[in-house]
């Protein structure tokens, strides 16, 4: 099967502020030597020496094809920074690791709580929004009320960052 | 005390709307050592591993709306989640150090007639305690030491990761603030391999197993330390280790029950508050908190 890198995504990595570094990835693995997730898994199913070596070479599109296997190969990072720490290049490969999965679930390739959890914050601007359950204890605790968010301000911002269609987000039709 | 001694507290979706014993806990604490924090209407921080993965422009954009709101009062922000503190820092270091992006985010920001400028700090309430008031004052705030509990403490990958950014002054690998104010209570602090390891939370979303074997790590390791309790600082990790010790001893075919408490708990038992009063009834894994700490 031919395949041809994803320019666009290579140029994002390659656009990072750390983008002259990434170059110098040499593959060397300490990554995946320090990772408890490559540790609990083996690298054939996680590895973040492999990540960055598909987005340096735009390679993203083996990656970006809706199995369970390639799922996990790219959020079943904790994002726990420690390869971040360890890099010899100072290579900051979670902001790689986030263009990925910007790109994955633009393609609704992503775990789908990851997809719940935009939703609740373009309907509600919170990941946890207050439940009544909580609102009570809350009163029966004598907590204090929070100020709340401003939904419509954040809705407009989301409106021109264009997050619904980002995380491919219908609306909840309007009933009448 | 200064400049700081008044913060705007950024608790956070996880404490205010699912975890309010913790924000009662922290409540008292502040009061007892004469904290006046004040509240704004934050949004979602948002999550430095759902939002940012969502959309990066997003996750920067409403970062920088929170933080607009803390400069429009010129009031540092004193964060109670490591998620919320990562978040804050991490989009505060981006904005003022690439103007680029800050125009980007900018632009954006003054359609709601908002400015970044960059004019704040964010730091996390340990942080706080130790910089702003200090072990000895904790100390001196202490009225039931806890005396020969033996605890492990779990500072968590977001308060200290990335070093470069997150400036703690931390050795990540041996991270030290949170001891210093766990042994301010009079308890006991263990050495555990596993303390500056991840709690598994992150990974639960893609595969709940390898969080729960990440989760087993984590606690084999606090056990083997000899550990009574393990302290968390955020209410994520809290949650996670508190919640999950049930689905370990149905997996795992051991039982797990190790008590987690949240920084602001173990300070107000050590201050003299009861465990009704800060609500320790509503933990999941409670293993001997009762006798130990009385209560419903
Ligand atoms: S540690 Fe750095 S240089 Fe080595 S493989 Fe990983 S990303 Fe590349
Ligand atoms: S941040 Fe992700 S890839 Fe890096 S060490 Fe942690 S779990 Fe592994």
């Amino acid at each position: 099967m031919p395949f041809f890198p994803e320019y666009e995504i290579k140029k994002q990595v390659m656009d990072l502020h750390m983008g002259d570094k990434v170059h110098y990835c040499y593959q060397c693995g300490r990554c995946d030597d320090v990772c408890p997730v490559t540790k609990l898994v083996g690298a054939d199913r996680y590895s973040p020496r492999s990540l960055v070596m598909l987005g340096l070479l735009g390679l993203t599109h083996v990656l970006l094809v809706d199995t369970p296997k390639n799922q996990f190969a790219l959020w079943g990072c904790q994002t726990c920074d420690l390869c971040d720490e360890i890099c010899p290049n100072d290579i900051v490969l979670t902001d790689i690791f986030n263009i990925l999965k910007n790109a994955s679930i633009k393609q609704q390739l992503a775990p789908e709580a990851y997809q719940q959890q935009a939703k609740m914050v373009m309907e509600t601007g919170y990941s946890v929004p207050l439940q009544d359950a909580i609102a009570r204890r809350r009163d029966k605790m004598e907590l204090p009320e929070l100020p709340k968010a401003d939904l419509t301000e954040i809705q407009k911002i989301l409106k021109i960052t264009n997050f619904d269609k980002k995380i491919g987000y219908e609306a909840p039709k309007e009933e009448n | 005390m200064t400049t700081n001694e008044e913060f705007l507290v950024f608790p956070g979706c996880m404490i205010g709307n699912r975890l309010p014993y913790l924000e009662k806990s922290a409540r008292l604490v502040f009061e007892k050592l004469g904290l006046k924090p004040k509240e704004s209407s934050f949004s979602c921080c948002p999550d430095p591993i759902g939002i940012q993965g969502s959309d990066h422009t997003t996750w920067l954009s409403l970062g920088a709306r929170n933080l607009s709101l803390a400069e429009a009062e010129n009031k540092n922000i004193v964060s109670l989640c490591n998620g919320c503190t990562q978040t804050l820092t991490v989009v505060n270091h981006e904005l003022k150090h690439s103007e680029q992006k800050r125009n980007k985010i900018n632009k954006i920001l003054k359609e709601v007639g908002k400015e970044f400028k960059g004019t704040i700090d964010v730091s996390h309430f340990l942080t706080y305690l130790l910089h702003e008031v200090g072990v000895d004052a904790i100390k001196k705030k202490v009225v039931k030491p806890l005396t020969g509990l033996k605890v492990a403490c779990h500072t968590g990958c977001h308060y200290m990761r990335p070093t470069e950014i997150m400036g703690v002054e931390e050795n990540h690998e041996s991270p030290q603030n949170l001891r210093k104010v766990v042994t301010a209570t009079g308890a006991t602090v263990v050495d555990w391999d596993e303390e500056h390891l991840c709690c598994g939370y992150a990974i639960e979303r893609a595969d709940p197993d390898v969080s729960y074997a990440r989760l087993k790590g984590k606690l084999d390791s606090a056990i083997k330390g000899g550990a009574d309790i393990i302290v968390a600082i955020c209410p994520t990790c809290f949650s996670h280790m508190d919640n999950n010790q049930r689905n370990l001893t149905k997996k795992y075919e051991t039982e797990y029950k190790t008590p987690v408490l949240y920084l602001t708990e173990i300070l107000a038992l050590a201050m003299g508050f009861s465990s009704d009063e800060i609500g320790l009834k509503n933990h999941r894994s409670k293993g001997d908190l009762k006798e130990r700490f009385g209560g419903e």
